[in-house]
């Protein structure tokens, strides 16, 4: 057979035998090189076969049974003695490979294993949490100088874990690690107290979790503890501060609050709010640091009383305090109290004699809140107060209605203002004994609220300067149009000023502004001044006059300085309240006296507040100029229709 | 077991489909492990040894089809041992320019891959999971072989009947399409159950024990996988008939694996 057949028919013959990255006429003439080698160099032609992978299971009997016929059979016995050495040294290579392969492999494993161990040891040895890794009984195999410390033990390994858990803890803290190893959480944390070795307590958060070895298999328990100590005394300190005074040490308002709430819910209780007499005279006389000193020695002496009585004890305000307990004896508590301050404390030297005023809520029912409560003990304080120093008072919810009701208004009046819903009436003065109409007095209207108590509620809300300057221009502006439409016949303005304004020093510039800008003449207005601002030395009624505007004072009594005041000043009349008394007493002619006192001063007389005939007869009789409130007041536009007639 | 010349505390016991693959191709990259499993897998299949050849010159064909289609650089997912005929053999012999970044998780297979390809500046291994594309992509990147505004050859021979139903097959391809401009390639071969569903079956229930459980596609369910390509000529058939060199007597019906080649659009 030619060679280049030949080199054909070999390649047909091993070409499945075997995979050689080669096409297949890459194939035959790759043979047909080894063919040429073949009669004198057989070991080379081996060695080729096995080098480009004709090392199929058959490749070499179907090369034999090709190439037998052909050959020599000592080329052919080489030829396969060659071989099969090629291929031994071949595997063996090829095991070499992979064994390289193998240790290249390992040693890469070994490396990230050594790199994740050496980061491992640098947390755990480093860590400020405490670790310890334990088996399922506990004991540590491994643990760390932070837990270490923790426990105040030198090694912990092969000591039990679970010998530093607090005893009341350690049970659940035994069922804890068992839901863990038996899968039913990854991990738990809780919060728990250790002992340490030395006995002492250390708060800690500890998180438990499971450690796995490479098949999965659940080996050990890993513990991290951190030491809260520090936390959670701060913690604790903390909500102390947040509930106590820092200067007594008692409980403060919001605990006492609460401690009220929780009193409330279970039965009948007494609630007292006590607050220091004179307290702001030791604070603002002797000083603070005094006045702190007497409040720590108060809430000493309360604190005795209170925890003999099983009450809870708070301070709730600047001098005030707090007492709650379940309904006892009033009386007999606050003469406790009373009795135990009563000693003297002794404060820079001043031996103080102390007293306090007192509230009492006692046996409120249920369904009150605890707002409600606290506001009642307050009200029932404010009323023990108004009686005096060392008083105390039972809430009366009747009184207090009345007082809320007050000072509700009392709020409500700058508002009302505002929005206009002030009024002025005037009421006739009447002229004695003919009873003409000689003068309309101008009177404030609230709603149902009349001038007197209006006035009351503005002197309180501090607002009766300006509702006393607006009585006057409306008054003045009404009057001018009286004058212009009645001419002679209108009769005289007369105005009464508030305490305040008969002290303000702008009020004449404002009386005369005020003529000026209503066009009323000041010959047609009177102004009464409150006789107390005159009777301090107010010199308002001299530039009054001085001015042209007739005077008088309000509210004289015909004492003796208000008598020598009148011998002084410009005044033209004064105005008198008093009840009438029976005639022929001694009161009706003592009041017959001063009349003709002041008459003899040259100064008219008007009664205020004189409510029938026959008061305005009894005032005739002791010889008063003018009377007042004999009609009722009316509105301006009643009174312009009544003028008019 | 213990072998004198294995490293200490590498675990031979577990046989891989890599080196079973080495030894059905006449290597000897192998352990006994290996070879017991390539035994049975022979007694299911006795036609192992051929289509492992068979397989493997499918890789030859397509890497010279995509190289005539201007294609230089290459991604061979699945690569396993190296062993005759690697791509960058085959690519950079018709090219010494090509590129080449392999692409196995296998520690044994990844080493000994690195030592073959020391000093070759032109190709490398990189350690991923094949069915992790964001992962394989971005350390494809980071090896600075490829060059993603060019076409890429994306193999997958002879490894997707490693990839199980539930790690979502379509998705792994489609994000691989994705990654590649028009005009990239994808080389696929995998085991079908439409060739000797007798002996396939046994396979599957070889393979179940080992490391490597198979999961053999009908040509339908591959047709899906090249969704987003067109599939080239002569489409998805046996092994010997995707563009054979030459006339041989490799008998299709016996060939156990279908391959062919797309072209994405």
């Amino acid at each position: 057979m030619q060679r280049s057949q030949l080199a054909h028919v070999w390649a047909r013959a091993i070409s499945s035998t075997a995979y050689v990255p080669l096409s297949p006429a890459e194939i035959e003439a790759y043979l047909y090189e080894l063919l040429e080698l073949l009669p004198t160099a057989p070991e080379t032609v081996a060695e080729r076969m096995v080098a480009i992978r004709l090392t199929g299971p058959d490749s070499l009997r179907r090369t034999i049974e090709v190439l037998a016929p052909e050959y020599e059979q000592s080329v052919i016995a080489t030829l396969s003695s060659q071989y099969a050495f090629a291929m031994r040294l071949d595997a063996f290579d090829q095991q070499e490979q992979i064994k390289v392969a193998l240790m290249a492999s390992k040693r890469r494993v070994e490396r990230v294993l050594k790199v994740s161990e050496a980061r491992f040891r640098e947390v755990f040895t480093s860590s400020a949490l405490g670790i310890a890794i334990t088996d399922f009984a506990g004991v540590c195999v491994e643990a760390n100088d932070t837990l270490a410390e923790i426990v105040g033990h030198g090694s912990l390994i092969g000591r039990s874990l679970f010998d530093f858990f607090h005893p009341a803890d350690a049970e659940r803290l035994g069922a804890a690690y068992r839901r863990v190893r038996n899968g039913v959480v990854d991990r738990f944390r809780e919060q728990r107290k250790l002992i340490r070795a030395d006995g002492e307590p250390v708060w800690v958060y500890l998180a438990g979790s499971l450690l796995h070895d490479a098949d999965g298999v659940p080996t050990h328990h890993v513990t991290m503890i951190e030491d809260i100590s520090e936390l959670y005394l701060l913690q604790k300190n903390l909500d102390h501060q947040l509930l106590h005074d820092s200067l007594t040490g008692l409980p403060n308002r919001q605990h006492f609050v609460t401690q009220l709430e929780k009193l409330h819910g279970q039965g009948p209780i007494t609630l007292y709010h006590l607050d220091l007499d004179a307290f702001s005279v030791v604070n603002n006389g002797l000083g603070h640091a005094a006045g702190d000193t007497l409040l720590r020695s108060v809430a000493q002496r309360l604190h005795a009383v209170a925890s003999a009585q099983n009450a809870v004890l708070a301070r709730i305000g600047g001098g005030e305090f707090g007492i709650v307990c379940f309904a006892n004896e009033v009386p007999e508590m606050v003469s406790l109290i009373q009795e135990e301050l009563t000693e003297p404390t002794y404060v820079d030297g001043h031996g103080l004699a102390l007293s306090v005023s007192i509230g009492v809520v006692d046996r409120p029912p249920g369904s009150s809140s605890v707002s409600e409560l606290l506001r009642a003990a307050n009200s029932a304080l404010r009323q023990a107060q108004q009686r005096g120093m060392r008083q105390w008072a039972l809430y009366d919810p009747h009184e207090d209605a009345v007082r809320r009701g007050q000072a509700a208004l009392a709020a409500a009046l700058p508002g009302a203002v505002e929005s206009g819903e002030l009024s002025v009436d005037y009421s006739a003065v009447l002229d004695l004994p003919s009873r003409e109409v000689i003068g309309l007095a101008a009177r404030l209207r609230w709603g149902d609220l009349g001038h007197a108590q209006t006035l009351a509620l503005a002197e309180e809300t501090g607002i009766s300067l300006p509702i006393g300057q607006w009585l006057l221009h409306e008054s003045c502006a009404q009057a001018a149009q009286w004058l212009s439409a009645l001419g002679e016949r209108a009769p005289m303005l007369h105005v009464a000023l508030s305490p305040l304004q008969s002290r303000d020093e702008d009020l004449v510039a404002h009386v005369k502004r005020t003529l000026d800008e209503t066009g009323l003449p000041a010959s047609q207005l009177r102004v009464a001044l409150d006789i107390g601002s005159v009777l301090a030395g107010d010199d308002n009624v001299h530039v009054l006059a001085d001015n042209g505007i007739g005077t008088g004072v309000d509210g004289f009594h015909g004492g003796y300085h208000e008598l020598a005041l009148l011998s002084e000043l410009p005044v033209r009349a004064v105005v008198v309240r008093a009840a009438v008394a029976a005639e022929g007493t001694v009161l009706h002619a003592a009041m017959g006296d001063v009349v003709a006192a002041v008459h003899r001063l040259g100064v008219r007389v008007v009664a205020d507040g004189v409510g029938s005939d026959g008061d305005a007869d009894w005032w005739t009789s002791v010889g008063a100029d003018a009377v007042h409130g004999l009609m009722p007041a009316l509105s301006a536009a009643e009174m312009t229709e009544y003028l008019a007639n | 077991m213990t072998l004198s010349w294995v490293p200490e505390g590498v675990d031979t016991g577990l046989p891989s489909a890599a080196r079973l693959y080495d030894y059905l191709l006449g290597g000897g990259h192998n352990f006994a492990a290996d070879r017991a499993l390539a035994e049975k897998f022979l007694k299911a299949q006795p036609n192992g040894r051929t289509i492992a050849r068979l397989n493997r010159a499918f890789l030859r064909r397509a890497v010279l089809f995509l190289m005539d289609q201007g294609i230089r650089q290459f991604l061979d997912l699945g690569s396993g041992i190296p062993t005759v005929g690697n791509v960058h053999e085959i690519a950079q012999k018709a090219d010494p320019e090509a590129r080449v970044v392999y692409v196995d998780f296998e520690d044994v297979a990844v080493a000994h891959s690195r030592l073959i390809l020391e000093g070759d500046e032109r190709a490398t291994i990189i350690q991923e999971d094949m069915t992790d594309p964001a992962a394989v992509l971005a350390a494809a990147q980071r090896s600075g072989l490829i060059d993603f505004s060019q076409p890429v050859g994306v193999l997958t021979v002879g490894v997707f009947h490693f990839v199980a139903p539930e790690k979502d097959p379509a998705s792994i391809v489609a994000a691989y399409r994705d990654a590649v401009v028009p005009g990239s390639h994808l080389a696929f071969s995998q085991f079908t159950q439409d060739l000797q569903p007798e002996e396939m079956a046994g396979v599957v229930e070889v393979m179940k024990k080992s490391m490597n459980p198979m999961f053999p596609r009908t040509k339908q369910e591959i047709t899906a996988l090249f969704d987003g390509f067109e599939i080239t000529e002569p489409g998805i058939v046996p092994l010997p008939l995707w563009r054979p060199d030459s006339e041989n007597d490799d008998d299709p019906d016996k060939a156990g694996i279908y391959a062919a080649v797309g072209r994405k659009l």
